[in-house]
């Protein structure tokens, strides 16, 4: 195994490091035909000018490529992609990392308010947003409203809740959807039985809209 | 460099700071009053989550598991020298905060009909042979891949060209290329297995 | 509550029912607790509120407390997050305890105390930027080292000594001269 996590490792410093687009779109070379490398870049290049980070944008490409998706579909899903990520940089502020945008990114188009991250950000300036928006968007994938999942996280978070523990929740929450609780209700049931200073989610802490 | 001791200035104010300040009377009264309102805390059974071990894994992956950890602590090393080697400035956003916190997360599918099981993800440029999976005892697959915080899509592609999602992964938010995806978020110096069945 | 009985066993003896002995923990981490709140906020009755919140919410997350014994490091931990929410929606007033009537018990007056420098530090400190104020008061007051103040902050020891040395230079700056 010391060999292939070796070749790994270099892989993925290669990924890791903050080297500049021109080699994270080299890496689409040969995993498409021209005409959808070309649009695939511009679409990198024009959102990478408005700050939004080209690995993502190239990693969400080479999916469609990996699947077999023909060109239209991987220049939509890497546009989509582009402007979730834009639009969690707007609410994250310009300091937010790759990983907390690609994160907000997510919750956003789970549809997760953007109020939810600003929020979070207000409150947690200087701190990784990463798991707890992660976090809101997984509940949402498992069926929790998008309001919801943004408000027990939140909740949490002001309870001094934090990463490992947010991702404890999320399965909890999981599970007990799993075992055939409704999602919404399988939430308040976790929260309410976490954290009783926050038991049931106080309407005072959905944020405004936007 | 800025200790009080050096400076009699910062010494004198901190000196003053740290004299007690006024209290309106029964302040403690007031703060037991609320505290005895406060709702019931619940029996200790109902916290014991909030203290599970960062490994999150079922028996017997949780011993796999650790042991992972101590080998991505390892890797960082590793993976820190490369990554100032190829440090070079540019605007680019880096991807991982920081090697040092990489942690090895183990994949595993239960697949015991496939011939071949590998793992394809933003990790690996959704490279379809870069992560083969190995096939342990009554047709488990799995593969060790060190990641550095962040969240990754991916699936298993089971006998070179069918995606399968991640049984025990949350799902990807959207279907952008109708196959499904999985996604695991990995938290600063956390380890998780990400694993199911087929 | 015994004098020398240590902040572990009155946690313990209030997680195994016994609230009253919650008294004991309010009463020995009252004063550094309204110290901290009160220079932080810059304002007495805001210093309170913040303070008392932040022993219900000890309270009630009591056994989330993973070192009991260090039950005043994870109080103070609270409490910053506590005077961050509160500071962060409004403007610092300018003066704190001046002009407060006979209503205030002043828990001590100790020789020495001198109100019109107290009153000087309190202006020069609102105005700090509250990360440089809470870094300064973490370090120069509590008395707490750089590892501490990260774990407590969530900001990185670098950080931690530019807010310290930048919020003593300005400190310097509008304190230097006002003669003692």
């Amino acid at each position: 195994m010391n060999v292939r996590v070796a070749r790994i490792v270099l892989a993925l410093g290669a990924l890791a490091s903050p080297t500049l687009a021109r080699s994270q779109v080299e890496r689409l070379a040969g995993r498409m035909d021209e005409g959808t490398r070309a649009a695939v870049v511009a679409v990198v290049d024009s959102a990478r000018a408005a700050g939004v980070p080209a690995e993502p944008l190239v990693n969400k490409a080479l999916e469609g490529a990996s699947k077999g998706a023909d060109g239209a579909r991987i220049v939509t899903a890497v546009r989509a992609l582009a402007a979730d990520i834009g639009r969690a940089l707007a609410a994250l502020g310009p300091s937010a990392t790759a990983p907390e945008l690609v994160a907000g990114g997510a919750a956003l188009r789970a549809g997760v308010r953007p109020a939810f991250l600003e929020s979070l950000r207000g409150r947690y300036p200087r701190e990784s947003l990463m798991v707890p928006l992660a976090v809101m968007a997984d509940l949402v994938a498992r069926g929790v409203p998008a309001d919801t999942a943004g408000e027990s996280v939140l909740a949490l978070m002001r309870e001094g809740v934090r990463d490992a523990e947010l991702v404890a929740f999320r399965q909890s929450v999981e599970r007990d959807i799993a075992l055939g609780a409704p999602a919404g209700g399988a939430v308040a049931v976790r929260l309410a039985g976490t954290v009783p200073a926050v038991a049931g989610v106080t309407p005072h802490s959905t944020p405004r809209k936007p | 460099m800025t200790g009080s001791a050096d400076d009699p200035l910062i010494a004198r104010i901190a000196e003053a700071l740290r004299r007690p300040r006024a209290v309106r009377p029964g302040f403690e009264a007031r703060v037991m009053a609320a505290v005895r309102a406060a709702p019931p805390r619940l029996p200790a059974r109902a916290w014991a989550w909030l203290r599970e071990p960062r490994v999150l894994a079922v028996s017997p992956l949780a011993g796999a598991a650790a042991a992972a950890v101590l080998a991505g602590i390892v890797i960082a090393g590793a993976w820190s020298a490369t990554r100032l080697a190829r440090a070079g400035g540019g605007a680019e956003r880096a991807a991982a905060p920081t090697a040092g916190t990489a942690a090895v997360v183990r994949f595993v599918l239960a697949a015991p009909r496939a011939r071949t099981v590998s793992l394809a993800g933003d990790f690996d440029g959704w490279d379809r042979s870069r992560l083969p999976m190995r096939r342990e005892a009554a047709g488990i697959w799995t593969v060790d891949v060190p990641l550095a915080p962040g969240r990754y899509d991916y699936a298993f592609v089971v006998d070179g060209g069918r995606f399968v999602a991640d049984p025990a992964a949350p799902p990807a938010v959207g279907d952008d290329f109708g196959r499904p995806t999985s996604v695991v978020t990995v938290g600063g110096g956390a380890a998780r297995v990400a694993g199911g069945s087929l | 509550m015994r004098d020398d009985e240590p902040d572990g066993a009155l946690v313990r003896r209030v997680l195994e029912g016994d609230t009253e002995a919650f008294a004991g923990l309010v009463a020995r981490h009252r004063d550094r607790g309204l110290r901290f709140a009160a220079s932080m906020l810059g304002d007495a009755a805001e210093a309170e509120e913040a303070l008392q919140d932040a022993f219900v919410r000890a309270y009630r997350s009591l056994r989330t407390c993973r070192d009991p014994d260090r039950f005043g490091a994870w109080l103070l931990q609270i409490l910053v997050n506590r005077c961050r929410t509160r500071g962060a929606g409004r403007r610092r007033r300018a003066r704190l305890f001046v002009g407060d009537d006979g209503a205030l018990e002043r828990a001590a007056a100790p020789a020495g105390a001198d109100p019109e420098w107290r009153e000087e530090i309190d202006r020069a400190l609102a105005r700090l930027d509250p990360p440089q104020r809470e870094a300064f008061l973490l370090k120069h007051v509590e008395g707490l080292d750089y590892e501490e103040m990260t774990r407590l902050t969530g900001a990185r020891v670098p950080a931690l000594k530019m807010r310290v040395k930048r919020a003593c230079d300005r400190l310097r700056i509008l304190l230097g001269e006002v003669p003692r």
